[in-house]
């Protein structure tokens, strides 16, 4: 190991262990001086490099540790809040929407019940007498005073789980149907309703409830009138 | 359930004391050597101490992907990098005079003071492509081998900065006691 070599090796490290080196420096008592010396140096500036370090700084890397997790779990607290409140705020408005759902529209409900009976009904042959119609209006606490027309078909039916009372009767330009419904909580109803084929209109008793439906065109008015005075309901 | 959920926080509130444990560790074994590297680095005590603080905070936040505690250590020299590079390109400090610092060598001699004073105006006066190496290699007592993958230099390049580094110190201890000897003589 030559001079130059030497002491590129031991400027770059002083304290190495090269096995060269310790030999070189073995062979060499100058060479080992040297060596000494520049070991000395490094002490000098190793001692020199230890700055003194703010007495309270691990103190102040911890507190500010804290700090940010304080202030981060304040922030999720806050998270969990908003949460929360979405939550309740969603639960409540899908609360009143499932509460307004359950409050079905009368009109609609004839309406769709008159398509899904269909034929069935509508194209009935029957022709029940002013007494069997009684028979079944009782139930209501209503009775037909006189002849209305013929009427064809004259049901229990059940509108949402009410009992009620399906008819089919004969109207002015053809065949119309009459629901005779108890009053619920469940119904709003409207007084005319109607769609591309079917139109509708009602009439209130104190305790029940009349829909009328008949094809477009029909004139429903005119039976409306017509139950309205021959028809009576008990309270 | 009620149960269940109990033992999680539990587990939860385990968890952090565990890594609030970690971290203080973290602190105590290592913020002197990692305050005194950033003071060479950055060669002001102020500048030095905040950017040790954020290496702090960014270490705590990013505590969970620290698998080995072995590699703590060039972990934070890493982070600390980084904020000084970020600290510069924010804006460049005006670098304060060696003089300006306290020295932990209170108990010392007035010639060894003088001595040391002497040594750390030199060693800052020194590039920071010869100072950062030769500071790894005294402050953390890292290897050529380590500084190379630190600094992601070449090994022969990391010799070559720490024997310039030396050279350049002992030359000017060397000038700096002949022109005492010639003012004396």
């Amino acid at each position: 190991m030559d001079e130059l070599e030497f002491r590129r090796t031991i400027y770059a490290d002083p304290n190495c262990n090269d096995g060269n080196v310790n030999q070189a420096a073995g062979e060499d008592p100058a060479k080992l001086d040297f060596w000494n010396e520049l070991k000395k140096l490094d002490n000098k500036i190793q001692q020199a490099s230890q700055v003194k370090v703010p007495d309270d700084l691990a103190h102040k890397l911890i507190l500010r540790q804290s700090m940010e997790t304080h202030r981060k779990g304040k922030q999720r607290n806050r998270i969990h809040l908003a949460l929360a409140a979405s939550i309740a705020f969603v639960f409540g408005i899908s609360f009143t929407m499932w509460q307004q759902q359950s409050h079905i529209s009368l009109g609609e409900h004839a309406l769709a019940h008159v398509y899904h009976e269909g034929a069935y009904a509508l194209e009935a042959q029957e022709d029940i007498s002013l007494q069997q119609i009684n028979a079944k209006l009782a139930r209501f606490g209503g009775e037909l005073s006189e002849d209305i027309g013929q009427i064809f078909y004259a049901n229990s039916c059940d509108f949402e789980n009410i009992q009620s009372l399906h008819l089919v009767m004969q109207g002015e330009q053809g065949r119309v149907s009459v629901f005779v419904i108890p009053h619920s909580d469940k119904y709003s109803s409207d007084r005319n309703f109607s769609d591309g084929k079917l139109k509708g209109d009602s009439v209130d008793f104190s305790l029940v409830s009349l829909m009328i439906v008949g094809e477009q065109g029909q004139d429903v008015e005119q039976l409306k009138d017509k139950l309205k005075q021959k028809l009576q309901f008990s309270a | 359930m009620f149960s269940r959920k109990q033992s999680n926080i539990v587990s939860v509130s385990d968890d952090m004391a565990n890594k609030q444990q970690r971290y203080q560790s973290l602190v105590y074994a290592l913020h002197s050597d990692i305050y005194r590297y950033a003071y060479w680095l950055v060669k002001d005590k102020h500048i030095a101490e905040d950017i040790v603080q954020e290496t702090f905070l960014r270490a705590w936040k990013s505590l969970d992907s620290l698998n080995d505690e072995k590699a703590a250590k060039s972990w934070l020299i890493t982070i600390l990098r980084r904020e000084n590079a970020r600290r510069f390109e924010r804006k460049q400090f005006d670098l304060v005079d060696i003089d300006d610092i306290s020295v932990a060598d209170e108990q010392l001699s007035s010639e060894i003071k003088l001595e040391h004073r002497e040594l750390r105006a030199i060693m800052s006066s020194l590039s920071e492509e010869y100072r950062e190496p030769l500071m790894l290699q005294i402050v953390f007592g890292y290897s050529g081998e380590e500084i190379a993958l630190q600094l992601d230099l070449n090994k022969n390049t990391v010799m070559t900065r720490l024997f310039r580094a030396r050279n350049h110190i002992k030359e000017a201890l060397e000038k700096a006691n002949d022109d005492k000897g010639r003012k004396n003589g």
